[in-house]
């Protein structure tokens, strides 16, 4: 029985081998140049990453010493990941040296905080992700640039915080044991005083309050000052794309609206925003940001690289997002705006409620496509002399112990980039499944 | 025609009780679509309770007079007044006529995304700012009122053409509204979808809702219409009760459209 079995699966890969590689002559040809040419290709990677990869050295010439020659005196091919081992850090945090636990518990922190997104059957989604949107930035600031706290940051920080707990109690109580900390608070204590309808500013009240009584204990606590120059690396490639998506689809959402306005000033305006900054390579907004804008400002005005590039990436994205989203408006038929008009929801209510919902769907792949176009048109900053991860790739090539190093670092960066756009991909396609099924 | 109040006696009529208020009233109402007049001096007086067939060829203007009414499309020329509120370019009038007046599509227009009872309930928690379980319990009221209670939560594309239409206008009963506009409510369905759907409207002129409908189901206008109104070519033709519409047309053009849809 359990031979017939294998022998089954044995017979039907041979017949699938041979109905779909060696089904004709130029078939067979075919086939066997490929596959000696993934075998050599694979071996040759695999023997240079792998094999003879050298982990341990205090610099390219010890590896080369390490490696050794072939016995006709040839030079043997491997990576010298040793290189990449001492300059890892480097490459993801930039000059970020001390207390880098704060950028991996800010990182922590966000993924926390986005995993009930993709837990199925989770409520109140929209509000969790507003929250990341809106609330988290002002955390993360804090912890990586830490320093003196204004009477702003002492009470975002806390109440990004108390949001943060409050949102991963719910879900998790919720899930795990059936009790949702919300509806708890809603049905079972505040509606006996407060009516429903004012439920929600009821929390949000609590939450200031709260937000107060913390940010006033832990006023004598806080993290040390590091200059924004420090930041590098892959961890400042995930800053600026990380600003670029999240600003860019909410400002891309309302630009579009504008071009679609019927009030003919807006629709100027946001026209000329769009078209100028859509015609401008990136390249050129970041060199106007960090080189012409300072000569604009009044004497002795300095910003830093960062809060320069940030925008000018922002305004870029949110062009580009603009013309995907009214791409998507335009998707949606006349009809659902009649009816959204007909039981009495005005411009903003049939907007948010009927016509975006529906047009964010059909828009998903180009957002997401965007997203990912943005997370790599970012390496461009080291343009303007930022050190994110490609420059920072470059730089160990030109370090003195290593010049000359190129393929490790590069093949490190390239697969990097490869798991990150990969995912946002994979995900984006399971959201356009998951969507897509609800309708029909 | 005869435009004062009356109460209908007509074999197999639904009764109505047509009162004396008017509740719609159209002045010397023009619309014009670039060069093309759509509508050409309309007056009109609907009375509360009244039940209005309005038919036609096509192009002869009849969608376009019902959708002035809730300002989807803007005329040009001439008063609109309903519920006593004029008509113009203050928005919140508009919000306020709309909040009155519900109407169904010929192409449903239910929000896909939404479930059945999520689209019923939307006008009522967003517009008449119900709590959300309240606005939930009114749109359930209504769709037990059109007979599809339990497809509450599935997806509007989960349903048929004419359970689709019954929501559409549970939907638009959810918003309690004071007048119903049906333009074309049947046209896009399958014959034996029709029926539920009229069935539907019967029931809800039987409980004294105004209506007027843009249809050609003429069983249905003389079933239910108090009064049926012949539009061509952006022009009130003719009006009549439904006896004396069908048995005694008195224009040329009204001849022959019934010869041709009869």
């Amino acid at each position: 029985m359990n031979q017939a079995a294998t022998s089954s699966i044995a017979v039907r890969s041979a017949r699938w081998a041979r109905e779909n590689l060696f089904s004709s002559w130029i078939n067979t040809i075919l086939s066997i140049v490929c596959i000696v040419l993934i075998y050599n290709v694979v071996w040759g990677i695999f023997s240079w990453a792998i094999l003879n990869g050298v982990w341990e050295a205090k610099d390219r010439r010890e590896c080369f010493a390490i490696l050794g020659k072939d016995e006709n005196g040839i030079p043997i091919l491997g990576a010298c990941w040793a290189g990449v081992r001492v300059w890892f850090n480097n490459i993801m945090f930039g000059r970020y040296k001390d207390g880098q636990w704060r950028v991996i518990l800010g990182f922590l922190i966000l993924i926390i905080w986005l995993i009930p997104l993709w837990v199925p059957g989770v409520k109140r989604k929209f509000l969790i992700a507003a929250g990341a949107i809106g609330l988290y930035p002002f955390l993360a600031a804090y912890l990586f640039l830490g320093g003196e706290r204004s009477w702003f940051m002492s009470f975002m920080v806390p109440l990004t915080i108390i949001n943060l707990v409050y949102n991963t109690t719910d879900w998790v109580g919720d899930k795990v044991f059936r009790v949702s900390l919300a509806d708890t608070l809603r049905w079972k204590l505040v509606d006996r005083i407060i009516p429903e309808k004012q439920h929600t500013y009821a929390l949000m009240a609590l939450f200031a309050v709260l937000a107060v009584i913390v940010g006033y204990l832990i006023r004598g606590w806080g993290l040390d000052h590091v200059a924004s120059v420090r930041i590098g690396g892959f961890f400042l490639t995930l800053v600026i794309s990380g600003f670029g998506i999240t600003v860019g689809l909410p400002a891309g959402i309302i630009l579009a609206l504008g071009r679609r306005s019927r009030l003919p000033v807006i629709k100027a305006l946001t026209v000329t925003f769009i078209e100028v900054f859509r015609s401008v390579p990136l390249i050129t907004i970041l060199f106007m940001a960090t080189a012409m804008f300072p000569l604009f400002m009044p004497e002795g005005f300095e910003l830093n690289k960062l809060t320069q590039v940030i925008p000018a990436v922002c305004l870029f994205s949110s062009c580009y997002m603009a013309e995907v989203v009214r791409s998507g408006l335009q998707a949606i038929p006349k009809g659902q705006y009649e009816a959204a008009s007909s039981i009495g929801l005005g411009y903003w209510q049939s907007m948010g409620l009927v016509v975006m919902p529906q047009a964010l769907k059909f828009m998903i792949p180009n957002i997401v496509g965007n997203f990912i176009g943005l997370f790599k048109d970012t390496t461009l900053v080291f343009i303007v002399g930022m050190f994110d991860i490609l420059a920072m790739t470059r730089a160990m090539s030109n370090d003195v112990p290593w010049r000359g190093e190129f393929h490790e670092p590069f093949l490190l960066t390239a697969v990097i980039f490869f798991v990150c756009c990969f995912t946002m991909s994979r995900y984006s396609q399971r959201l356009e499944r998951k969507l897509g099924g609800q309708y029909k | 025609m005869d435009n004062q109040p009356s109460v209908s006696e007509q074999e197999g009529h639904v009764a109505s009780v047509v009162s004396s208020e008017v509740i719609i009233s159209l002045k010397k109402v023009s619309k014009y679509f670039g060069d093309f007049q759509a509508l050409n001096g309309i007056d009109l007086d609907v009375h509360t309770g009244e039940r209005i067939v309005i038919c036609g060829p096509s192009g002869s203007g009849k969608s376009t007079l019902i959708r002035c009414i809730n300002r989807l499309e803007e005329h040009q020329e001439g008063d609109i007044e309903v519920t006593g509120v004029k008509l113009d370019e203050n928005l919140k009038n508009v919000d306020k006529v709309r909040s009155e007046v519900g109407m169904v599509f010929q192409s449903f227009n239910l929000f896909p995304h939404l479930t059945v009872l999520q689209n019923c309930a939307l006008s009522p928690h967003w517009v008449q700012k119900m709590a959300k379980s309240e606005a939930e319990k009114l749109a359930m009221e209504y769709l037990n009122r059109v007979h599809i209670p339990e497809q509450a939560d599935k997806y509007p594309g989960q349903l048929s053409g004419g359970q689709q239409q019954r929501v559409a206008i549970a939907r638009a009963l959810a918003m309690q509204p004071k007048v119903m506009l049906f333009d074309e409510p049947t046209s896009a369905l399958d014959p034996e979808m029709i029926k539920e759907v009229l069935d539907t409207m019967i029931e809800l002129a039987e409980s004294g809702m105004t209506m007027l409908v843009v249809t050609h189901e003429m069983g249905f206008a003389d079933r239910v219409a108090d009064r049926i109104i012949f539009m061509d070519e952006g022009q009130i033709v003719e009006q009549n009760v439904p006896q004396e519409f069908f048995n005694n047309p008195q224009n040329e053009r009204t001849k022959l459209f019934l010869s041709q849809i009869l």
